[in-house]
């Protein structure tokens, strides 16, 4: 696996918690609504392997009902559990994020000073 | 046979996924069930991927958008979340092999013919493994593919042919028995394989283990109690041939006709 393919898996975890925090939601609108902010995900399907994840960790929960399109719905909730570790990711992204940034910048500075 | 029955499982609800959908979903399912996992988990993340498929090509997009441009990796990426079941395993695992048994000792045994030989043993033991690579790969990898075409029955036929072949080429080399079963022992053996039988068609929920050996004891039952004269007598032979056909064609009839309308 690329490391692009590993860094998107953990940030795709956080995304679709925040999105499931956000009220209860299925699949399909979750694709709809990570495409609605540009996040580029590898494909649809692979948010599925994630939810899978993430309702064995106990960050969310789901129930079957019927749909408007005839077959059954797994719709999402979150737990408090989930909360917490949507919490725990944020603090994550926003330390990891601010790094790479800031050593993005500056290495770009140093290459302006070679030049 | 179990898998028979996943593969018109998998049918259910997917009217309105198309042929290459319904394709991925097959597949998916074989994969799963052939790596052991979870079936209460398998129908689930099933059931949300037809969902979310019919979604997809309602809006026009194609399978590929939603596995990804290798099918094959993203079932293996579904797989990896899923439990491996390892009661479900532990139970289905010895389950077929007294199946299989019991479908190799039912017939020799009903006939009172039953023995045993180092030729047979081994043959039978090879044979058994071979069809259930053979099967195994055709049910994960070909027959998903001919799902709607005449060519699934075909296939399936030709392989049922393949594997009977390798089991009369055992049985003729089979010679020189240790063990040759006395009629009680004979009568024991065929009891215990109907037990298995009806055990089976419980707990799979299938008529198949009745049915099957129900038309594999019409010669030998007919032999054991159809008086010699009569046994060779040639219009007795045909009407049985004849009879014995048309009750296969009706059966097959029949099966055929309850499961398209399971479909429907």
């Amino acid at each position: 696996m690329s490391t692009t393919t590993q860094m998107l898996k953990g940030l795709l975890e956080g995304s679709l918690l925040a999105l499931i925090a956000k009220g209860e939601t299925y699949g399909y609108e979750m694709t709809e609504k990570l495409q609605e902010h540009n996040f580029a995900v590898v494909s649809e399907g692979s948010i599925y392997p994630v939810l899978m994840r993430l309702q064995k960790n106990n960050f969310v929960t789901s129930v079957l009902r019927k749909s408007p399109n005839g077959p059954k719905r797994k719709y999402y909730s979150i737990t408090d559990e989930g909360l917490e570790e949507l919490e725990r990711f944020k603090e994550h992204w926003e330390r990891l994020s601010s790094g790479v940034f800031s050593l993005l910048e500056e290495r770009d500075e140093g290459n302006d000073e070679v030049i | 046979m179990g898998s028979f029955h996943y593969l018109k499982k998998g049918m259910r609800g997917m009217t309105r996924l198309s042929k290459e959908a319904e394709r991925f979903i097959i597949e998916l399912r074989m994969y799963l069930l052939s790596k052991g996992k979870n079936e209460k988990e398998m129908d689930e993340i099933i059931v949300e991927l037809e969902d979310h498929l019919i979604q997809a090509e309602t809006e026009g997009k194609s399978v590929k958008d939603v596995t990804g441009d290798s099918p094959r990796e993203y079932m293996k990426s579904i797989g990896e979340e899923l439990g491996f079941d390892a009661r479900q395993f532990i139970i289905l695992a010895p389950m077929s092999a007294l199946l299989i048994l019991a479908f190799l000792l039912f017939t020799p045994a009903l006939w009172g013919d039953f023995t045993l030989s180092k030729v047979g043993l081994w043959g039978m033991g090879i044979a058994t493994v071979l069809s259930f690579t053979l099967y195994g790969f055709l049910f994960v990898k070909v027959l998903p593919r001919f799902f709607h075409s005449k060519g699934f029955y075909l296939i399936a036929g030709l392989a049922y042919l393949l594997v009977f072949g390798i089991f009369i080429i055992v049985e003729i080399l089979d010679k020189n028995p240790f063990f040759i079963a006395t009629p009680m022992q004979n009568n024991l053996i065929v009891i215990s394989c109907i037990t298995i039988f009806i055990i089976w068609a419980i707990y799979a929920k299938s008529w198949i283990t009745i049915i099957v050996p129900f038309f594999m004891s019409w010669g030998p039952i007919a032999d054991r109690f159809i008086p010699a004269h009569i046994n060779e007598d040639p219009v007795f032979i045909t009407l049985t041939i004849f009879l014995f056909v048309t009750i296969t064609v009706a059966v097959i009839y029949f099966i055929y006709r309850s499961s398209k309308r399971k479909e429907i």
